[in-house]
């Protein structure tokens, strides 16, 4: 019993990160109709300003990062984030135009190898320690089953951001990005700068991305070029496919599922002994196709 | 014809150009032109599907795996000759395709790209570490045919397939099912009125691609003689994606080219840091690959939709028999690229 309830413990910590990376792919694919494939590296780049605010500009040296710094850090992150959103989207995405939803996934998956290149080159392709804002756990009521308090962090800091995106979806400049992504004519004409606000929607993603990429390398205690997009991404793609693409909430849902599934997967194969690699992989293309092929439109999206 | 003695000279002496390399490239680098010749096959394999059928796949690195491994399984579990080992990694990369394209008769677009990244995830953590199949870590040993043992002569080998399949890609376009192929990448529903039976050609398609990156992978493997799942990374189905993007979706000459600078790229980079004192070079090392292949595709994307292709336009025009022009009407069967819009 205890080892499930560890599952789904350490299952919400990732799903978390998951829902964080998620809730970025989900609100640009609302906005311009774009999967983002760059969404990690919008979150290992600044997760790296980060690094850098903490060991005093040292690329490469083994400088420890200082905790204390961690605040202040996470602020120029997630500055770093929106900057990094909003230059691909003018510099990339606007140049491309009208394009296969295809096509324009080609062009981030090419940001994303970009930027994972020039990490390796200034940071060069090695693990650097990197703080979580609280250290230690605690032991869960009744159990011996230990939370870290870094998944309690998480869990507080997605939840603050999906109500800070219900306020905005709420407040004038939310309901003309919702406009600007139901029919970008009609919004313009309704006097919406279209422009502006798409990329505002892609400075919040890369916000949330810095947001995910400074949590998500508290989760391992490291940092390695390229970290969110091999870790996270993909499962974070399955997750808002199954909660339904331009979903918020399904973003964040899926992202659980997909947290405490792979999670899962890994135990299976561990209490039964069995002869099977890579579980999380295997789990998460099996959820996968199992979402697309039965219920495409996802758990809480509408139908396309 | 004046204009037939000219173009059949500069053919001639471009063949011979390609005969040369292996010769007085040293020795060291030998194994790159092999490589570069399989980067090539996988290219046209990647063309089938991105080119001409207008699918997306972001997982090819999967089907060069299974087919290097299906080969070095058949080498040295089996005991099976080259050739025969070779036929065996096309049928398996051949079955590899045929169940992604199962799943893509149901789900199209932007989905089928997800579906293609997971299956790769999937193929690089699950299937190649089974080890009474792949050697887990250790990987799995595969020998070099007798008659083509050395350097050299394998690389010749190499060359040779990468003109078969160059070919079977020029007679494929020129059949039934390969027009038929390529009318699925415009408009599906308008196939289906002109009688084509979409099913059947999507599945087909798949196979073909999978055929020939299988037997690119047979061959990839005995280049160093022993095949590790580290060589079949998520990165490397993105830089077959960037090469055959780069080089010009749908134009055979111009995705060959793409995957041969894609080959290349890495030990030019070397070559030129070594040997080039001033600027650029001084900066550039081969860890930087990525990125400019990266920059290149960008470029491809919003200025030359086409790739290397559209920009050779007039040469390759010349070249097949047409006129020195960039139209591309001049030369029409071979159009589409990536920015072919919906």
């Amino acid at each position: 019993m205890e080892t499930w309830i560890e599952v789904v413990v350490f299952g919400l910590q990732r799903g978390a990160i998951f829902g964080l990376v998620g809730l970025g792919l989900a609100l640009v694919y609302k906005a311009t109709r774009i999967l983002n494939f760059a969404q990690g590296e919008l979150g290992t780049v600044p997760a790296f300003a980060a690094l850098m605010v903490m060991t005093g500009f040292e690329t490469v040296g083994d400088e420890v990062a200082d905790r204390g710094l961690l605040l202040p850090a996470t602020v120029v992150a997630v500055l770093v984030g929106a900057l990094l959103g909003v230059l691909l989207y003018v510099v990339v995405i606007r140049p491309l135009g009208k394009v296969s939803p295809v096509t324009s996934l080609v062009a981030t998956a090419g940001v994303a190898l970009l930027l994972t290149t020039i990490e390796i080159n200034v940071f060069e392709a090695r693990a650097r320690r990197f703080p979580r804002p609280v250290n230690g756990g605690f032991d869960l009521p009744g159990t011996d089953v230990i939370v870290d308090w870094h998944t309690v962090v998480i869990l507080a800091a997605l939840a603050g951001v999906a109500l800070a995106l219900a306020a905005f979806f709420r407040s004038a400049p939310g309901v003309a990005l919702l406009a600007t992504a139901e029919d970008p004519f009609a919004a313009e004409l309704q006097g919406v700068p279209v422009e502006r606000m798409r990329a505002l929607a892609w400075g919040a993603a890369g916000a949330l991305g810095a947001l995910a990429g400074v949590l998500g390398a508290g989760v391992f205690e490291s940092l390695t070029p390229g970290l969110v997009t091999s870790t996270f991404m993909i499962p974070a793609f399955t997750g808002v496919v199954l909660g339904g693409i331009t979903s918020m909430v399904g973003a964040v849902v899926g992202g659980f599922a997909l947290g405490i599934v792979s999670q899962a997967a890994i135990q299976i194969v561990t209490t039964y002994e069995l002869d099977v690699p890579g579980p999380p992989q295997l789990a998460v293309l099996v959820v996968l196709l199992a979402v697309l092929l039965m219920r495409p439109q996802g758990l809480l999206g509408r139908s396309a | 014809m004046s204009a037939r003695l000219p173009r059949l000279a500069v053919l001639g002496l471009l063949l011979l150009l390609v005969l040369a390399i292996p010769q007085v490239v040293p020795g060291v680098y030998i194994n790159v032109v092999a490589r570069a010749a399989v980067y090539g096959i996988v290219a046209l394999s990647m063309n089938v599907l991105v080119g001409y059928a207008g699918q997306a796949s972001l997982g090819h690195a999967a089907f060069l795996g299974v087919g290097a491994f299906a080969s070095g399984y058949a080498l040295t579990e089996m005991g099976m000759p080259f050739g025969a080992a070779l036929a065996v990694a096309a049928l398996v990369g051949m079955a590899a395709a045929l169940v992604l394209g199962g799943v893509a008769l149901r789900v199209t677009g932007l989905y089928l790209a997800l579906v293609t990244i997971a299956f790769g995830l999937f193929a690089q953590e699950t299937l190649f570490n089974i080890r009474s199949l792949t050697g887990g870590g250790a990987g799995q040993p595969a020998a070099r045919p007798s008659l083509f043992q050395g350097d050299v002569a394998y690389t010749y080998l190499c060359v040779g397939v990468l003109f078969l399949v160059i070919l079977f890609d020029w007679r494929l376009t020129a059949t039934r099912p390969g027009r038929a192929i390529q009318a699925l990448r415009d408009d599906e529903r308008v196939a289906a009125s002109w009688g084509i039976d979409v099913t059947a050609h999507k599945l087909l398609a798949f196979v073909i691609s999978g055929g020939i990156a299988g037997i690119g992978g047979g061959l990839f493997a005995s280049i160093e003689q022993i095949v590790s799942k580290e060589d079949f990374g998520l990165s490397l189905s993105i830089t077959f994606l960037l090469m055959t993007v780069v080089g010009g979706a749908g134009n055979r000459w111009g995705v060959v080219q793409g995957g041969i600078l894609f080959a290349v790229l890495p030990t030019l980079l070397d070559r030129t840091h070594a040997n080039f004192h001033v600027f650029p070079f001084t900066e550039l090392t081969a860890t930087w690959e990525p990125a400019i292949g990266a920059v290149l595709l960008l470029l491809t994307l919003t200025m030359f939709p086409g790739g290397i292709a559209q920009q050779q336009g007039a040469l390759l025009s010349w070249l097949g028999g047409g006129p020195f022009t960039r139209d591309p009407d001049a030369h029409a069967p071979q159009g589409g690229g990536m920015g072919a819009r919906p």
